[in-house]
């Protein structure tokens, strides 16, 4: 008990299958996982490796065919649909390849939108989104629809989007991956920059590149663990492989 | 930034999506405002002109049959009547408290009397209530005018073999045939028609009416009422609505109104269909951004409310414009449904309204449900 207390994300013996009789494909065979606060962990693998699927089911998006899920003190596996709605918005901020801000709205307004349903008051909503549009380095911008900004623009506001209710995790699915090399390093230096604040990021990459920021690479194949290696020691925390 | 300002700007990014998914609702509450407040004020306008079409009531003296009879010999029976009915009772008919209701009292006299050597029944009327009183008589050369003519019914006039332009002696005095009636099919055929007057000179009976005919304007009050009020007035009269006029009158304005009800439940169900449809294709259209809400956390809930505020918006704005259109669309065609004085049927417009935006939101609670259902997965798979 006290171990589970010290990782942010466990994953025991997870599987995923999709598909039923004659069509079934097996994503993830019986992965176990730990990761503790504050690790950058790079997941990298080829295609069908499983990555996705992983990430998915981190993000509270699906649940696994078998095995145990428990992130952040919190077993999926005994979640409502609701409720895994409201654990993503607590617990989890996420990042896609491409983007998805709605078009029809600004730069404030698309960090806004996890907000919507809520009830906070307007002025404090278009507070939220101000400090973290400029603490991605948008300031000015907020009122620009996402037509006009450029792709790394874009995509600095889906991490502000994903960082709207200070979650304790990041996930990211190529977040660099429609980017130019350049722009994507603007990009990994926010993730970087968020990870020295003290989140657990979690990122799906084709990207070698960015295992030199990572504090942990781990390499799928045929949805099994293939490596699992500690690049560097996260300040302050004893990591266990 | 909340749920509705995020209806409102998908709903501006969509504009085309969003008029098509007006439009069924706009042509639906246009047409049902339209024939709505069409029915509505043809049922008066029906009434009114059913109302003009003969009598509705009729009063005669109450009678009682009186049994005649020698011991345990039985010789029939006779009609003896209570009162008379003079022409001081149309007065008294004409004052009741449902008198603006009332639009004519006719008086008639019926007596048997000798035409040309011929037994025959007169039927006297004031001459000026005629045309009024049978709309529907057909006259061969002109009607009563005055006092010392006559119209013959057909048959009568077969009889007497007299046309318009003859003569018939009746007792001592002479009566010009100013016309003959075509054949109607009911007993003034056989009938004698002329002044009131001039039939209850021939009976002996000055003054005296045989019956009133009333027509009562009923597009708003029971005939029950006028029957019972006059009643009151005339307490040794027998006063009875002719059912048959009365029921036929509402079952036509009865028709009338489910025809229009009908035609208007068909429109606004193909205007919920359309609903149902163009918001099912925009759900399946808006997967990886439904997928991308529920991501960011967005409870089953918040996608219905999004939805609902969508179509919300649109059912709205397209029931008020439907409505408008609808009452507009009532008021230019009211002539042609010989409307004589349109209004604006407040009623149907609101109800419009209020159908408009009901069905919407009915309509997207299919496309809702499947979009909450909605698994992030499949919809992030999309992306």
């Amino acid at each position: 008990m006290g171990d589970e207390m010290t990782e942010i994300i466990r994953l025991k013996d997870v599987s995923m299958v999709y598909g039923g009789n004659g069509t079934r494909a097996t994503a993830l065979r019986e992965i176990s996982l730990d990761i503790r606060p504050g690790e950058y962990v790079v997941v990298t693998g080829e295609s069908g490796a499983g990555k996705s699927t992983l990430l998915t089911i981190l993000g509270g998006l699906q649940v696994p065919s078998g095995g145990k899920v428990r992130i952040h003190g919190v077993d999926l596996a005994g979640l409502t649909a609701d409720g895994l709605a409201d654990f993503r918005r607590e617990t989890i901020g996420f990042v896609f390849q491409s983007y998805h801000l709605l078009p029809y709205l600004t730069a404030r307004e698309n960090v806004m939108v996890p907000m919507a349903p809520g009830r906070t008051a307007a002025a404090s909503k278009t507070s939220i989104a101000d400090r973290l549009l400029a603490s991605v380095g948008l300031s000015g911008k907020e009122d620009r629809l996402p037509s006009q900004l450029s792709g790394g623009e874009c995509q600095r506001v889906a991490i502000a989007r994903s960082l709207v209710h200070d979650p304790p995790i990041l996930l990211a699915d190529e977040p660099t991956g429609n980017l130019d090399s350049l722009t994507g390093e603007q990009v990994l230096d926010l993730f970087s920059e968020w990870h020295d604040r003290g989140k657990t990021v979690l990122m799906v990459t084709h990207n070698r590149t960015i295992l030199n920021r990572a504090t942990r690479s781990v390499h799928l194949r045929d949805g099994r663990v293939e490596e699992d290696h500690i690049i560097k020691t996260v300040p302050g925390r004893q990591l266990a492989v | 930034m909340n749920l509705r300002k995020l209806a409102w700007g998908n709903l501006l990014r969509r504009k085309s999506r969003a008029v098509f998914t007006g439009l069924g609702i706009f042509l639906g509450i246009a047409t049902f405002v339209a024939i709505a407040s069409l029915t509505s004020q043809m049922e008066g306008a029906v009434r009114d002109q059913l109302d003009r079409f003969g009598a509705n009531i009729v009063v005669s003296p109450r009678t009682e049959q009186l049994s005649i009879g020698f011991g345990d010999i039985a010789l029939g029976g006779t009609e003896v009547a209570h009162s008379r009915l003079t022409m001081a009772d149309r007065d008294r008919i004409a004052s009741i408290p449902h008198k603006d209701r009332i639009r004519m009292v006719v008086p008639f006299h019926l007596a048997a009397a000798d035409a040309s050597g011929k037994n025959l029944v007169w039927m006297g009327l004031p001459p000026g209530d005629m045309a009024e009183a049978r709309p529907w008589w057909d006259t061969v050369g002109s009607p009563v005018r005055k006092r010392g003519e006559v119209v013959l019914g057909a048959e009568a006039a077969a009889l007497l073999d007299k046309g318009p332009g003859g003569t018939i002696d009746a007792g001592k005095r002479s009566f010009r045939v100013a016309g003959v009636l075509r054949p109607t099919g009911e007993k003034e055929d056989g009938m004698i028609i002329a002044d009131l007057a001039d039939v209850q000179e021939l009976s002996g009976k000055p003054g005296v009416v045989t019956y009133f005919e009333v027509a009562a304007l009923c597009k708003d009050c029971p005939v029950e009422d006028i029957v019972a009020q006059i009643g009151q007035a005339l307490p040794g009269a027998r006063v009875s609505a002719i059912r048959q006029v009365v029921e036929s009158r509402k079952a036509a304005v009865d028709q009338l109104r489910r025809m229009g009800y009908g035609v208007s439940a068909i429109v606004l169900l193909i205007g919920g269909l359309m609903v149902l449809v163009t918001v099912m294709g925009g759900v399946q259209e808006r997967t990886a951004e439904i997928g991308v809400l529920r991501a960011v956390g967005f409870r089953g809930r918040a996608i219905y409310s999004l939805l609902f505020w969508e179509t919300g918006w649109v059912s709205f704005l397209a029931s008020l414009l439907g409505a408008g259109t609808g009452i507009a669309a009532a008021f230019l065609a009211s002539p042609m449904f010989g409307i004589e004085n349109p209004g604006i049927a407040a009623v149907p417009a609101l109800l419009g309204v209020a159908a408009g935006l009901l069905l919407g939101l009915l309509g997207a609670v299919p496309p809702a449900r499947r979009a909450a259902a909605l698994s992030p997965t499949e919809a992030i798979r999309s992306l």
